[in-house]
């Protein structure tokens, strides 16, 4: 019921709305007071207050209050829209939506409300509902435009493209003067009607209706784009070419202009030639067109000729990202060699007449080239480590203050494994250019991958803002500087910082939180800027943006730190003195205090940063709960990424979740059956199933009969790991997935026996210093015997590497 | 699908490598925010996977960007444009990217900027060769302590007549008087060549250039936030 206030209340009521709106908090506090002095159970008043009270950061107490509030006086949509706001702001959209529905039950009217409502149902992807929502507004409003164009995309959205074209030409036609031409709201409205009509599939009509509008159309670019799309795709293969060459005419550096262009030539695939011809046409008429010079030259049958010219135009230049821009022909193998060749005799032939040259820029002609075969060397295509060395010291010693030259140096030098070294000449290179933002980053990024946590924050912070007290670490939060909360989170995982690695994983996640929460804004702001094209990009961007590498690597690490966790393993596998710990009593204490450490600081960083206690839950008692809240992710929005399908099947097979543990090995087996672990995965399964089948409802059991088909149940798994091992003789990596297995498939095998023939796989002649780290990793979280000799050994092996040092 | 690449895009410099000061948010709503087509289109490189499998969660990898906009209420009364940031990679200079993403920028075709300006650090010689020789900037005066670390800024103006021009013959060749009215087969046709604007060294007479843009309504960041109760009463 209606609680009536006196007048005198009723316009301190008012003024308590009127403080809130304007953020005058503590006034609209007192007025609240004021008003439940003499009507303790106002229900209108109470919702108010709470909702000062909640902008103000008490939020236990604003929701407390909100509850009271609605329970004196149910039939308020005040109090319901004050719920609702209250769940909003907790990110609880689903209750939210409800207490809206509640509030506009009870004021039909209130333009208020039905707005609040419509954004969090097109921000949950409740299209039903925002049609609805949208139908309601412009019903109310219909003189608006924007109201129209709403409800236009609310049916685009749900799918119903003929709905949503009907929308917006029934504005169009309720239009009685044509609008402006430099209406942009128009211009842009029109634009997005004619898309809608291309999604419909139906091209003749989007042809027809965007040669109607082009003439005043503002963006310019747009027309043309479509209308040679719409035209190559009714085969007016004609009028496209000609299209496609007006846009060339405007941008001849654009790589789409050129494939399409070619495309509706009809140039068959093999006729280079004619493929040349078309970017020497374009080349000849703009003397700087690199990048189409350099895809000429990707399939021209007169390759050497055309890389000859172009790699020469490239290095009397300078241009830095020459090999950059050609390192993609390198799949070809022959072309590879042809590009070395070139590139040792364009060297040679600077080198000899040096004379002249040299007085101009160190990094053009012989400089040039002594990079670009740096950087040739360093590639994994052509590597040759003591090679590349060889040439960028030649740079060096020519251009001893060229950043280029000494950050190649430390690249080469990451790619030997000695990623101590690599930090220290990366950090040369830094020195070189102090206010280069790139040579800063790149520093502070190889201290992260040797481990030097708190210089690389240091080097970061060189370029963030620093007034905060809390140091350049809430600067780069600030920021959502994920690569570097990434970063430190996989160095401080090598460290053994269990909390802290946590800590920046959440961070991560929780900052992908924020891009899908920013959108919020964008369901009004970008409607009345009228940009709809732009707003539903962006929000079918929103609808995948969790497919971003940054989330899965963090992702990734989070599970498994996670799955250690649940798995009771100790993680200080740290590069920094763990060598002493050699026996399992000593290993354990290490771990407990470790693990206290991580709490302590779990707890101090929730003291820091009281918003985010989740991130500092490392200590937790249910890690395969927080692994499986970032796995989900994983698996919805990246399910074809093999590393995810794997994290997946660890999770789901501790979870005893069989079903859904099969799904993922199916789905890697799907990706990539020859993959170590994949093979790994199959015998565990199938173990697992043997012990537990039986206990396992029927139901289950039938999907997992009917759905596991990589061997037969019966396989004998000794046999069929010892096939393996065999076929894939020569690849440490399938190697050391055999030897594992048998400690699973091999009863005469044990721990102690599989772990000798883990160490002994160093002497196999094809291993590498990253096989050796792995089999390290494996032994150190084992705790094995075997690692303090296989460490040993391996640093004879390579000295350089800093993991075994 | 080639405008989400650049929403996506840009979204991704927000972050990449800390190379931007902006934050995500504060980048997607500068690009939701502009004007659509000023965003001039973020030079994309695909990372070309060498490996035999291929990761289909691949970004495009950003080598350079430009974010520009139009001035919502220019002070001075005309319809100019604004470069808020511009960066190219240090691995990929000298391609001569930054050029041509501020030619690309679709200020004047689109929304009939006259001029656009730019501040840049006063030590930045490399981006002060490029504006002023390439692309004929001009300095206007210095604003002191204009960066947050207290350098100073040269304030920067670029006349756009000529460019007008340009796009004007681009645009049809055939119809600088009156644009609007020609029929050209659907190609389309540029209004910039309006009469009286061309050979016009600095228009300094809005009275005769001003049209009427829908562009600059005055709805900042502050009007997002979500009000509650104004109904209430």
């Amino acid at each position: 019921m209606p609680q009536p206030l006196s007048a005198k209340e009723n316009s301190l009521f008012r003024q308590v709305i009127r403080n809130y709106e304007d953020k005058q908090y503590k006034r609209g506090l007192k007025a609240a007071e004021q008003i439940l002095k003499k009507n303790p159970k106002h229900g209108d008043t109470m919702a108010m207050k709470a909702l000062i009270i909640n902008q103000q950061g008490n939020t236990d107490e604003a929701f407390a209050l909100g509850k009271q509030a609605l329970m004196a006086d149910m039939k308020s949509h005040i109090c319901w829209h004050v719920y609702g706001l209250l769940y909003r702001h907790q990110k609880n959209f689903e209750e939210a939506i409800k207490a809206y529905k509640s509030a506009l039950k009870l004021e039909p009217d209130s333009l208020q409300i039905q707005r609040d409502l419509a954004f969090l149902q097109v921000q949950m992807r409740d299209y039903q509902g925002y049609i609805q929502s949208r139908t309601a507004m412009l019903q109310a409003r219909s003189q608006i435009r924007q109201n129209w164009t709403a409800l236009a995309v609310a049916h685009h959205l749900a799918g119903d493209l003929t709905q949503a074209e009907t929308v917006l030409t029934k504005y169009e036609e309720s239009l009685k003067i044509p609008p402006s031409k430099t209406d942009f709201e128009n211009s842009e409205a029109v634009m997005y009607k004619n898309t809608i009509i291309a999604e419909q599939g139906d091209y003749q009509r989007a042809l027809d209706h965007l040669e109607s509008i082009a003439k005043t159309n503002l963006d310019r670019l747009a027309v043309m784009e479509l209308r040679a799309e719409y035209l190559t795709k009714l085969e007016k293969k004609e009028e496209a070419v000609k299209a496609y060459r007006a846009l060339l005419d405007r941008n001849a550096e654009h790589p789409d202009y050129y494939n399409k262009l070619i495309e509706v030539m009809g140039i068959p695939d093999e006729d280079t030639a004619a493929k040349k011809a078309i970017y020497d046409e374009y080349s000849e008429k703009k003397p700087s067109l690199r990048c189409c010079q350099a895809s000429a030259s990707g399939f021209c049958d007169v390759f050497r000729e055309a890389a000859k010219k172009y790699l020469t135009f490239m290095l009397d230049k300078g241009v830095p990202s020459t090999f950059a821009n050609l390192k993609h022909l390198y799949v070809d193998s022959s072309k590879k060699e042809v590009l070395e060749a070139l590139a040792h005799e364009y060297y040679e032939a600077k080198k000899s007449d040096a004379g002249e040259a040299k007085a101009d820029d160190p990094f053009k002609g012989e400089g040039a080239a002594l990079y670009y075969l740096a950087q040739h060397y360093n590639f994994h295509l052509s590597r040759d480590l003591t090679k590349a060395m060889e040439f960028v010291n030649k740079g060096i010693e020519k251009a001893p203050d060229n950043v280029e030259f000494q950050m190649t140096k430390a690249r080469i030098i990451k790619h030997t494994g000695n990623t101590q070294k690599a930090s220290e000449e990366m950090d040369k290179a830094r020195n070189l250019d102090l206010k280069d933002r790139y040579i800063n980053t790149k520093a502070a990024k190889y201290q992260l991958r040797n481990n030097e946590t708190e210089k690389g924050l240091e080097t970061v912070g060189l370029f963030t803002r620093n007034d905060s007290p809390a140091g350049p670490l809430n600067d780069l939060l600030d920021m959502q500087c994920i690569w570097f909360m990434t970063e430190d989170g996989e160095a401080q995982v090598r460290k053994g910082n269990v909390g802290l690695a946590l800590k920046r994983f959440h961070t991560v996640y929780n900052i992908f939180d924020v891009w899908q929460e920013d959108q919020f804004d964008f369901h009004s702001f970008s409607l009345r800027k009228g940009q709809i094209r732009a707003y539903v990009d962006m929000v079918r961007w929103e609808d995948h943006v969790r497919d971003h590498p940054f989330y899965t690597r963090a992702a990734l690490g989070a599970v498994k730190l996670y799955l250690d966790m649940h798995d009771g393993k100790t993680l200080t596998d740290g590069v920094n003195g763990d060598d002493k710990n050699g026996d399992a009593a000593e290993r354990k204490k290490a771990a407990k205090k470790a693990r206290k450490a991580e709490r302590e600081a779990a707890e101090k960083a929730a003291k820091q940063d009281p918003n985010k206690p989740k991130a500092a839950l490392a200590a937790t008692t249910e890690p395969l709960v927080e692994a499986t809240k970032f796995l989900v992710h994983l698996l919805t929005y990246t399910p074809k990424n093999l590393e995810a399908q794997l994290a997946g099947f660890e999770v789901y097979l501790r979870r005893e979740k069989y079903v859904l543990a099969l799904g993922c090995l199916n789905a890697a087996l799907a990706l990539d059956a020859s993959h170590p672990t994949v093979h790994e995965h199959t015998i565990r399964f199938l173990t697992a199933i043997r012990s537990k089948m039986a206990s396992l409802p029927p139901k289950v059991q039938e999907v997992i009969k009917s759905e596991f088909t990589a061997i037969a149940p019966s396989t004998d798994l000794e046999e069929f790991n010892d096939e393996f091992f065999a076929k894939h003789k020569g690849s440490v990596p399938h190697a050391i997935a055999a030897i594992k297995m048998k400690e699973l498939v091999d009863e005469d095998e044990d721990k102690a026996s599989v772990e000798k023939q883990l160490a002994a796989l160093l002497g196999a002649p094809e291993i590498t210093f990253e096989d050796a780290q792995t089999i390290l990793t494996i032994l150190r979280g084992s705790g094995s015997k075997e690692l303090d000799e296989f460490k040993k050994k391996a640093a004879e092996k390579w000295p350089e590497v800093t993991a075994f040092a | 699908m080639e405008r989400y690449k650049k929403i996506g895009g840009i979204h991704v410099v927000g972050f990449a490598a800390c190379q931007s000061r902006e934050p995500a948010r504060e980048l997607l709503h500068e690009v939701l925010s502009l004007p659509r087509p000023v965003l001039a289109p973020a030079v994309l490189r695909r990372r070309r996977r060498l490996a035999p499998q291929e990761d289909p969660y691949d970004y495009p990898k950003i080598v350079g960007y430009v974010l520009a906009k139009m001035e919502e209420e220019p002070t001075d009364g005309i319809q100019h444009g604004h470069i808020t940031s511009l960066s190219v990679m240090r691995t990929h200079r000298k391609l001569g990217i930054a050029e041509k993403l501020m030619r690309q920028s679709p200020m004047v075709e689109t929304f009939g900027a006259q001029y656009v300006s730019l501040h840049v650090r006063v030590s930045n010689q490399a981006a002060i060769h490029l504006y002023s020789k390439t692309l004929g900037f001009d300095r206007e005066k210095i604003e002191e302590k204009y960066y947050a670390d207290g350098e100073d800024a040269h304030c920067m103006k670029l006349d756009l007549s000529s460019i007008k021009e340009q796009v004007a013959a681009f645009a049809g060749g055939n119809d600088s008087d009156d644009a609007s009215e020609a029929e050209d087969e659907g190609e389309p046709v540029g209004d910039v060549g309006k009469a009286g604007d061309e050979g016009k060294q600095i228009p300094s007479r809005p009275k005769e250039t001003k049209r009427k843009v829908k562009v600059g309504r005055p709805l900042g960041v502050a009007g997002l936030v979500e009000k509650d109760e104004s109904k209430h009463s």
